[in-house]
């Protein structure tokens, strides 16, 4: 042991040594030079120049890169490329007649042209067909060569060589070697890409009416140093269709859920949607280039996270498209939407696998020197996308949701929960502000707050409630993370919040203690270490606006786990167990740690674990879960009910609680801090979502000096009369609603929705401010009114 | 806010700030529904976010079949028209707020059309950059009048006339806004074709210190190769309803929003705490008198009748093509339902934002309070408080209303909580009047009931000798060497020069007494400066700085101890160490003995008798002054020209030490900065 120890540190001196001489030329040559050796590059500046020179000595035959790509609007919205392809002749078009027939089910033909790994489906009733490529029938030729080639292919690879990665694959414009075997229901390809020397095994099966596509992780090859696959994407096009040819709409899955229209958007967006799902990875972000007002303030709010991994496509009057999950690989890929007018002019809808990505090695803290770097190794995990291909009367979000659910509860991906009403009130216990040299409590609502609260609403009709209690253990809100029950002298200790949780129990009002299982606050725990670092080896940190903790460190898994099982035992003592988890229900990292790196699948895997492990010893409620928790969850709080409003977006959809509504009990987020209540309250009748309070006894003028203070409304006496009225009205609601689920939601004009239950009950929304009488149902404007369902 | 930011700035510069600045509010409030967060600011001016204020609704791209080519300006009528200086199409686009095409005009006339204002006679007003000229069109588009360069002398000779935005007000004045033309406002009555009037709300160019010294010691082509000093000249201009202009000019800071009467005198008075925007590309006037500034960065700043700031919101397009970002402003407008509009001419887009139930009750509120109805804005009011009860606006108008109606109580809690120092002045007195008059007899009594058991107690002690004993162990007290000499510094400080010799020859100097006696005032200057009177008071409630307060005041007395005891032992002063660390300690004994009178007095007094404590300061700075000099001069047997010598060399070594401590800091920062470098190589090569 000790001459190991002894070599090490010989190796580090020597390195040391060796590196100072290397830092000190690149400190030197900053400006001078832009490529000292093919590895050392210093600056942003000079990476790009290496890059740009890598990119014309080594593939003469290679795509420009996006950058280079200009285009113009024409007439009807039709975007014109600079170098443009022309229409392909008529006699050399490539037709099904050119397919081979692979396997067949039931339902539908699948067909493969391998020159191009294109498929068709064709069904077998209708005889419609699904395209997984550009046809040279419907290609405008306004697309450059590069375009063009990857259009047609149902491969679309992008590339890393050195630090570089803006070059694309594609089986048209990159050579390759193709191997196709048929196997059960559908066939096998492998494929190589000789200039790259990469290559994968593609299988594609029809299931029913369902396509399966996967890239098994094995079968990924990369056999030359420094080149590797960056991403991929499996049949860009499926579906796609061209400026206005076909109605219908994309369905993407960006906050509670959104359509995109198949209309011509006559070029006004340069790009789509795209979203890596489960949000962005916290172990890549680089002190990034936002702006700020005044170099202070951030007046941009983040888009809202895909929480599941799925995507849409229906042509409507064709009664063709479909409803794809990303099943396998799904922790590292996003999900990409793009409307004609993006590059070109066809509408289309993927999921991109992300295998290795490249990041910014900083070589000192001040960040003046940077080097871009390839991922060590790839994510390891098998990639699978399954699309279940709709027709006839299918054809909409609604049977998606639907379809959905189904696989849902099928795969036990989820079970079924009670969903009974329960109006949510959360309470804020203590938080911290600067007192001295150190902090004091701000102690907002005491347990005894909580039992008159509590007396007062059940005296005023509330009959039950989900509660939530935030800043409950000692040391307050941030004292985090926390590994035992140990509640703050403040709201009245251990045995006053263990009486309440079980006297208020009895009662049916249902008390949860929130955990942010997530965060470590550097400022209360200084001696915990077990904290990530990005994929660049640099402490991960999460910056706070905010007067007291300005900092907060991610745990590793491995010790989220740990405190918050100790957490759970320690609650079990007590015979305590509703807990609310916070911090690792919506977040995923790659990250470092002790010289290994770790994925964005093994934190998943260590959360899934845990939170499945524990399902028996503690009833959990969690904040946003991503897809892979549903089934460790008891109630989804903070359903998100719009989406982010980008400009592309054509309607709003409650996709995720028609998926939902009946399985699992949703909470919306706040309503304190809506500014339109009115409007919030219409959409969460539409949503089948349960109204949420975030209370405090006192005034929340008392937390305008603690990390809170963008808790601006939150005085139990301001919200009493509306926790009463919202519970009185919703209440009555879904005692009619059952836990049927939601079979169809439809938009009739503007303003007005009519969702229908499987128990034949009928929702009626009106947004409008005017009256209006649906289906013979007078609804008030802004206002909601429903209809009992006819026997079945 | 803003000068605070830039001496930050500085003071990040010098110290070669390592850290990245800080990304991003953690906010759980935070509801997704819009891209951009809403923020407001409090009586400390400090950002608080806040409800969302106004909704991105619709976005106008195109009217009829007609598209917009990098438009700079426009105009909302009442009856929901839209105007719009079709700048790169060289026309005006006339359409619907819902997005009809009603008309264009002007194609061939225009070249290249920057700024439109319709009049109520629905005359629409043209500034054109190219053609040099304001052009008058009927609603149809026929020219009616076109006004060019004035040939007044008045004007400058060689200054050029291109127009950019251009106002009319109800008697046909217009007002216009030149490019590259530094005078003011071009104002131009109809008469006679365009007469030229004067210039108006001329901006004045400000001259800083920095610049005064330059100037004193530069040579003439050093000078005059400088950038000269000319004043601003507005970017944009709008007119209300009682012909008030409103302008905003870059760069002017605080005064970057003006609110102009006749004259020409800006009438916005209130504080807005550093809220202004730093590239204003148009202003306008609401429906309740407020007023509305857009960024060209994107940025919507919201201001009331008296220019305080009510919201921010809106950012910068961040490339994820979110409805309500923005890309280049370059005009708002406002219309009749309190709607706005912005017009993006890199997005070639009209974005409508709607005001959310929130704003439409601060609307009302606002109304009424400008109104002076005190009383039935409060109702308003407390819905706004109570969907935010941090907006401190809203806690100020509220306190205002409370005080008319004589709840002082109440009055005083709002005051406190939004900072309003006049507001809390004025109820206060109100407060201690009505004490006064309820206990003024009980007050008087006592004191005199004091008084008599002075005198019992003062006889008896005569005849009796009752205290004896007290005044001896007083005596025995005394003889403590430490006792005496703490108790000498209350000598020093009426005997300054005697107290001086007892300091350089008595043996009075020591360490622990004066030590005592800066503790005793570190003490004090730290509960003064927290837990005074909430007028006196500079710092936030609840918050605590005390940490570095208390080791400002040591470092500041070790370099006057170090740097004086340097400069005296080279020019043959008399001083020890021990001596002068000493005497600078009981120095601050009248700060010691008098703070207590000012802690108490803050408490008791309002704004109308604020100069009583500011006297009292006056005493304990110049007293403080005063005790240190002559100890100085007397404790090193200086002559008072040595004295100013000294003080003036003592000052100078403090200043030098400090600079030679911040080179070495750089320094070392720099080597730290390399070490960690290799470290870091070292780390990233070997993967630990």
């Amino acid at each position: 042991m000790v001459t190991k120890k002894w070599r090490k540190m010989v190796a580090l001196l020597t390195a040391v040594t060796v590196i100072t001489a290397s830092v000190i030329n690149v400190t030197n040559y900053v400006s001078a030079a832009p490529a000292d050796s093919a590895e050392t590059v210093d600056t942003a500046g000079g990476a790009d120049a290496a890059a740009t020179d890598n990119a014309n000595t080594t593939d003469d035959k290679k795509e420009e890169g996006k950058e280079e790509d200009t285009q113009q609007v024409g007439e009807d919205g039709q975007v014109v490329m600079d170098g443009a392809v022309g229409k392909v002749d008529k006699s050399k078009w490539i037709t099904i007649k050119n397919y081979e027939l692979m396997a067949e089910s039931d339902t539908y033909k699948l067909y493969f042209y391998e020159p191009r790994f294109s498929i068709m489906l064709e069904n077998k009733q209708t005889g419609k067909i699904i395209e997984s490529t550009l046809s040279d029938e419907k290609d405008d030729g306004d697309s450059n060569a590069g375009w063009n080639g990857r259009m047609k292919s149902g491969l679309d690879i992008s590339v890393i060589k050195g630090i570089q990665n803006t070059l694309q694959a594609d089986v048209n414009s990159t050579e390759n070697t193709m191997e196709t075997t048929k196997i059960d229901n559908g066939f096998s390809t492998k494929i190589y890409f000789t200039p790259y020397q990469f290559g994968f095994t593609v299988n594609v099966t029809i299931e029913g009416s369902d396509l399966v596509v996967t890239i098994p992780d094995n079968s990924i090859i990369e056999e030359q140093e420094g080149t590797y696959i960056s991403s991929i994407s499996v049949f860009p096009f499926l579906g796609y269709s061209a400026l206005d040819d076909e109605e219908g709409y994309m369905l993407i899955p960006d906050g509670n859920g959104a359509l995109i229209n198949l209309d011509n958007k006559e070029g006004r967006y340069v790009t789509g949607f795209s979203q890596m799902i489960y949000g962005s990875d916290p172990g890549f972000v680089e002190s990034d280039t936002k702006t700020y007002l005044w170099e202070e303030l951030d007046m941009l709010q983040d888009a809202s996270q895909v929480i599941a991994p799925v995507f849409g496509m229906a042509h409507t009057k064709d009664q063709k498209g479909y409803f794809a999950i990303v099943e396998k690989g799904e922790k590292r890929a996003s999900i990409e939407a793009q409307p004609n007018g993006a590059m070109v002019n066809y509408n289309r809808c993927y999921a991109k696998f992300l295998i290795r990505d490249l990041f910014i090695q900083p070589l000192n803290n001040s960040n003046t020197g940077t080097m871009p770097r390839a991922e060590e190794d790839r994510t390891h995990s098998d990639l699978q996308v399954r699309y279940m291909l709709l027709s006839g009367d299918d054809v909409n979000y609604s049977a998606m949701a639907t379809k959905y659910r189904e696989y849902l509860l099928k795969n036990n991906l989820l079970t079924k929960k009670d969903s009974s009403y329960n109006t949510r009130v959360d309470f804020l216990g203590t938080e911290r502000e600067n007192f001295l040299l150190g902090t004091r409590a701000v102690t907002m609502t005491t347990t005894d707050d909580i039992k008159d609260i509590f007396g007062e609403l059940k005296n005023n009709g509330v009959e039950s409630l989900l509660s939530v209690y935030k800043g409950w253990q000692d040391g307050g809100l941030y004292d985090l993370p926390m590994s035992k029950y140990d509640a703050d002298s403040h709201i009245g200790g251990n045995s006053d919040l263990e009486k309440l949780i079980k006297d208020s129990e009895s009662s049916g009002y249902k008390m949860y203690l929130y955990n942010d299982a997530l965060r470590l606050n550097p400022s209360t725990n200084t001696f915990n270490f077990n904290t990530i670092k990005k994929i660049n080896k640099r402490a991960f940190e999460e910056k706070v606006w905010a007067d007291v903790y300005k900092r907060f460190n991610y745990l590793t898994p491995e010790s989220s786990v740990e405190d918050f099982t100790s957490f759970v035992e320690s609650m079990n003592k007590k015979e305590l167990n509703k807990v609310a988890v916070a911090g690792i229900s919506d977040t995923l990292f790659s990250y470092s740690y002790k010289s290994s790196y770790f994925t964005r699948n093994d934190t998943a895997d260590a959360y899934t674990k845990v939170l499945a492990d524990l399902d028996e010893k503690a009833d959990m409620v969690l904040e946003s879960p991503n897809a892979y928790l549903w089934k460790s969850a008891d109630a989804f709080l903070d359903m998100p009910l719009g989406s982010s409003d980008y400009m592309y977006v054509d309607e709003e959809i409650p996709f995720l609680s028609m998926v939902l509504k009946g399985t699992m009990p949703m909470y919306s987020n706040y309503i304190n801090f809506e500014a339109n209540k009115q409007e919030f309250f219409l959409q969460m009748v539409e949503a089948g979502v349960y109204p949420s309070f975030y209370l405090t006894a006192e005034n929340s003028s008392k937390l305008i000096s603690t990390n809170s203070a963008d808790l601006y409304s939150t005085e139990y006496t301001t919200y009493k009369e509306a926790v009463i009225d919202y519970d009185k009205q919703l209440r009555e609601l879904n005692a009619k609603l059952g836990d049927a689920n939601i079979i169809k939601h439809e938009i009739k004009d503007e303003g007005i929705k009519v969702i229908t239950y499987s128990n034949g009950v009928k929702v009626y929304v009106n947004y409008t401010n005017s009256q209006q009488i649906v289906d013979g149902v007078t609804v008030e404007a802004m206002s909601y009114s429903y209809k009992a369902g006819e026997a079945e | 806010m803003r000068r605070k930011k830039k001496i930050l700035k500085l003071m990040a510069l010098l110290l070669v700030a390592m850290s990245i600045i800080a990304s991003g509010m953690n906010s759980v409030t935070a509801s997704a529904e819009t891209p951009y967060l809403t923020y407001t600011v409090d009586g400390y001016g400090r950002m608080e976010e806040t409800q969302t204020g106004y909704l991105a609704q619709d976005t106008i791209i195109k009217f009829g079949k007609e598209f917009l080519n990098g438009a700079n300006d426009m105009c909302v009528t009442d009856d929901g028209k839209i105007y719009i200086a079709d700048t790169g199409n060289a026309r005006i686009l006339v359409g619907t707020t819902d997005g009809k095409l009603v008309t264009t005009f002007g194609t061939g006339i225009l070249k290249r059309p920057m700024g439109v204002f319709v009049t109520e006679e629905k005359h629409v007003f043209v500034a054109d950059q190219n053609a040099g000229a304001v052009f008058e069109f009927d609603e149809s588009g026929k020219v009616l009048n076109t006004y060019s360069k004035p040939d007044s002398p008045l004007y400058g000779e060689g200054i050029e006339f291109k127009p950019l935005k251009v106002i009319v007000n109800k008697a046909g004045m217009m007002f216009i806004v030149c490019e590259s033309n530094t005078n003011g406002i071009v104002e131009i009555s109809p008469a006679e074709g365009g007469t030229f009037l004067g210039y108006f709300g001329t901006n004045y160019a400000s001259v800083s210190l920095q610049q005064i010294i330059y100037r004193a010691i530069l040579t003439d082509e050093q000078r005059a190769k400088m950038v000269s000093n000319i004043p601003s000249t507005p970017d944009n201009l709008a007119i209300d309803s009682k012909g008030l202009i409103y302008t905003v000019t870059r760069g002017d800071e605080a005064n970057t929003v003006k609110k102009l009467n006749i004259a020409g005198a800006n009438m916005l008075r209130a504080e807005n705490y550093g809220v202004y925007d730093e590239a204003p590309a148009a202003v306008a006037v609401g429906n309740h008198d407020n007023i509305y500034v857009a960024s060209r960065e994107g940025y919507i700043y919201e201001y009331n009748d008296q220019g305080e700031p009510l919201y921010v919101f809106g950012a910068k397009d961040d490339g994820t093509q979110r409805v309500g970002l923005s890309s280049s402003l370059t005009s708002i407008q406002v219309g009749a339902d309190d709607s706005i509009y912005v017009l993006d001419s890199d997005k070639n887009q009209i974005q409508v934002y709607r005001p959310s139930e929130f704003t439409q009750k601060l609307h009302t509120a606002l109304n009424l309070y400008a109104q002076g109805k005190y009383t039935e804005s409060r109702e308003p009011l407390s819905e706004v408080l109570k969907m935010n009860s941090m907006f401190d606006y809203a806690n100020k108008a509220m306190g205002r209303a409370y005080y008319q109606e004589s709840n002082y109580d109440e009055a005083i809690r709002y005051a406190r909580l939004s900072n309003d120092k006049s507001g809390y002045s004025d109820a206060y007195w109100e407060i201690r009047n009505e004490w006064l008059k309820a206990n003024i007899v009980k007050a008087l009594l006592f004191i005199v009931g004091l008084w008599i058991l002075y005198m019992v107690l003062r006889t008896l002690d005569r005849k009796k000798k009752i205290f004896d004993g007290v005044r001896k162990g007083k005596a025995k007290i005394k003889e403590n060497r430490f006792i005496s000499n703490f108790m000498y510094s209350g000598y020093f400080m009426r005997h300054p020069i005697d107290g001086s010799y007892g300091i350089a020859r008595e043996g009075r100097a020591s360490w622990s007494a004066p030590s005592v006696i800066l503790v005793i005032f570190m003490i004090e200057y730290v509960i003064n400066k927290y837990l005074c009177g909430f007028l006196q008071k500079t710092v936030r409630e609840g918050r605590y700085d005390i940490g570095s307060d208390i080791g400002i005041i040591v470092v500041v007395i070790i370099a006057l101890t170090a740097c004086n005891y340097l400069i005296c032992t080279i020019n043959e002063g008399e001083g020890t160490i021990k001596k002068i660390y000493t005497y600078f300690c009981y120095s601050l004994l009248p700060y010691v003995v008098l703070t207590p009178i000012n802690f108490v007095l803050s408490h008791v007094l309002t704004n109308n008798e604020q100069f009583l404590v500011t006297l009292v300061n006056v005493i304990i700075y110049a007293w403080v002054l005063i005790l240190a000099i002559l100890a100085i001069k007397e404790v090193n047997n200086y002559t008072a020209k040595e004295t100013a010598k000294i003080i003036f060399l003592t000052i100078f070594t403090i200043l030098i030490v400090a600079l030679l401590i911040f080179i070495i800091y750089v320094l070392w920062a720099q080597v730290f900065d390399f070490i960690s470098a290799v470290f870091g190589e070292v780390v990233y090569r070997l993967g630990y």
